[in-house]
């Protein structure tokens, strides 16, 4: 089975939350509150258990580079948000109980009757992606419309973009297509635009995204890390901070006991 | 005051949203902490006096067993209790998965319960029952190393920059940490004067070196004004504080000689800071999530 991924290319985003909305509806996630945010056309806010696709909407006073403006400097960029399906996930990585797996796509997927909701994947993604119910308990995220893909169908929210912004496909295929559109955005005068994730060699932290990003300011701006690292790929200084104390607790027991040696025949 | 940091000011956020979520753990995960560590650090101390194989000191080896034991129940028992389904909580064991410290920690703690537990029902009467007894504190007590501090390994094998970034050190604190509340937990208790003299020099040793290890610490976040910050400042950075002075407080009653009522004192003070620096670690953590400037 090829590697399947998304490509999100967000200089086509209209920020018309289709994406979010055919998510919620195939996957029948409940609705997270009518909440006003106040932040640009946000409401949704975050990627979380119930929310598998956000729209970011950023209103910055910059233009784009090959943007005329007529009243001042102003661009809004806008993003559909995923679950990046790390190379190297650092939920899957972390899980307890093998209830986060390795799909036959290569997506990361988490089998809601294997979750105990122990919450170390929660804590163990570098995006702040997955989190645990509050009514069931379970830790949950994008799927990569895992039903749906079985069936040889799109995600839910690659089928409903109007603009093609979400793109899924094979992830060799998608890449060419992104670094062609980065080349072709860089010739049309938008010379900021840059693939993020797309590949070991600039993110080596993930060793690269299966959902990956076409981005035309810093991550950060997008709510992004910019050095996102699985956790696991750092803790082996942790290990043998463990290893050195533990000889180091050895010893002192040996010193508190050995050492009382001259009373011992009382 | 501060270290020369960039202006962390000029790093571009989400309307100040954060990038990472924040832990869903509750106050059961921070208390398994302080528990689990004492477990862990009195099964080394009871298998290495049962290796000395002294007749005076099988009192103590048989009380750290039951001590480990207990701790490892009411640890257990806690865990679970934070469990979001904990009907499920057999699934820890259905895979053994060495990347997770929270895999390896179920296995630490299921198989060194079963042991520690087997080493102190055991009647140590007959030779046969007593020798597998032995046998079984020993295993215990090997176990009890990565028990006493493996959540350390945990919390640093996380993306939660505060615990992150004292992967260094974080481990030793609470290993170390373990070996003081051990001895706190110790000299609260009745015991015999060689075993008072054991116990004094365990929590020495103990206190010492997680004062040792707090100081590394706090130099290795240091590096970044973002990342130290909630050890410095809210609830987190007043119970790092208090946790601190209570450590020195109880390092210097112990070393204060022979009263058994600065002793008794000592214990007390060296408990709560015990307890307080679990609770701080982990509410750092929350503060540090919800720090968008924190994450690179």
């Amino acid at each position: 089975m090829p590697q399947k991924g998304f490509f999100t290319d967000t200089t086509i985003c209209i920020g018309c939350k289709a994406c979010e909305v055919a998510c919620k509806e195939w996957n029948q996630l409940p609705d997270d509150g009518f909440v006003f945010s106040g932040l640009s056309y946000d409401n949704t806010v975050e990627l979380g258990a119930s929310t598998w696709r956000h729209v970011a909407f950023i209103e910055r006073p910059v233009a784009l580079g090959n943007q005329e403006t007529a009243l001042g400097n102003f661009s809004w960029l806008m993003m559909s948000d995923v679950c990046k399906h790390c190379t190297r996930a650092g939920c899957l990585e972390s899980c307890p109980t093998g209830a986060i797996v390795r799909t036959e796509f290569d997506s990361v997927f988490v089998q809601p009757d294997v979750c105990n909701g122990c919450g170390y994947c929660v804590v163990s993604c570098p995006f702040g992606v997955i989190d645990r119910r509050a009514d069931d308990g379970l830790a949950w995220k994008c799927t990569l419309c895992y039903d749906r893909l079985k069936d040889d169908l799109e995600p839910a929210c690659a089928k409903a973009c109007p603009t093609d912004s979400i793109k899924f496909g094979d992830l060799i295929e998608l890449r060419l297509m992104a670094e062609k559109r980065v080349e072709e955005l860089h010739e049309r005068g938008l010379t900021e635009a840059y693939l993020y994730g797309a590949d070991p060699a600039t993110q080596p932290g993930t060793e690269g995204l299966n959902a990956f990003f076409l981005l035309v300011d810093k991550p950060e701006v997008y709510n992004l890390p910019s050095d996102p690292v699985a956790p696991a790929k750092r803790s082996g200084a942790a290990w043998a901070s463990l290893a050195v104390a533990g000889v180091g607790l050895v010893a002192a027991a040996v010193a508190a006991i050995w050492s009382d040696d001259e009373s011992s025949g009382s | 005051m501060n270290p020369v940091v960039p202006d962390e000011n000029a790093v571009a956020t989400y309307y100040g949203r954060p990038v990472l979520k924040q832990p869903v753990w509750i106050w059961t995960v921070p208390a398994y902490f302080y528990v689990g560590g004492i477990s862990g650090a009195v099964l080394v101390l009871g298998a290495v006096a049962q290796i000395k194989r002294d007749p005076g000191l099988r009192p103590l080896v048989i009380a750290a067993r039951r001590l480990g034991f207990i701790g490892q129940a009411v640890g257990s028992v806690l865990l679970i209790a934070d469990l979001g389904k904990p009907s499920r909580f057999l699934n820890m064991l259905r895979v053994f998965r060495p990347l997770s410290p929270l895999s390896m920690g179920s296995w630490v703690l299921a198989v060194g319960g079963a042991l520690s537990g087997l080493a102190s029902i055991l009647p140590q009467k007959h030779r046969s029952t007593r020798s597998l007894s032995d046998v079984s504190g020993l295993a215990a007590g090997a176990l009890g190393i990565p028990l006493a501090g493996y959540t350390g390994v945990l919390l640093a094998n996380s993306a939660i920059p505060v615990w992150q970034g004292a992967r260094h050190s974080l481990p030793a604190l609470f290993v170390s940490s373990s070996v003081a509340s051990c001895a706190s937990l110790f000299e609260m208790m009745e015991l015999s004067p060689r075993e008072q003299r054991i116990v004094h020099r365990f929590g020495v040793i103990g206190k010492t070196a997680e004062l040792i290890c707090i100081t590394a610490m706090e130099r290795q976040l240091s590096e970044r004004e973002a990342v130290v910050k909630p050890l410095r400042n809210g609830v987190a950075g007043a119970l790092w504080t208090v946790s601190k002075v209570l450590t020195v407080a109880s390092l210097a009653l112990t070393l204060m000689p022979g009263q058994s009522k600065a002793r008794r004192t000592a214990g007390v003070l060296g408990t709560i800071a015990g307890i307080g620096l679990r609770f701080a670690v982990f509410q750092a953590g929350f503060a540090s999530s919800r720090n968008p400037k924190a994450v690179v």
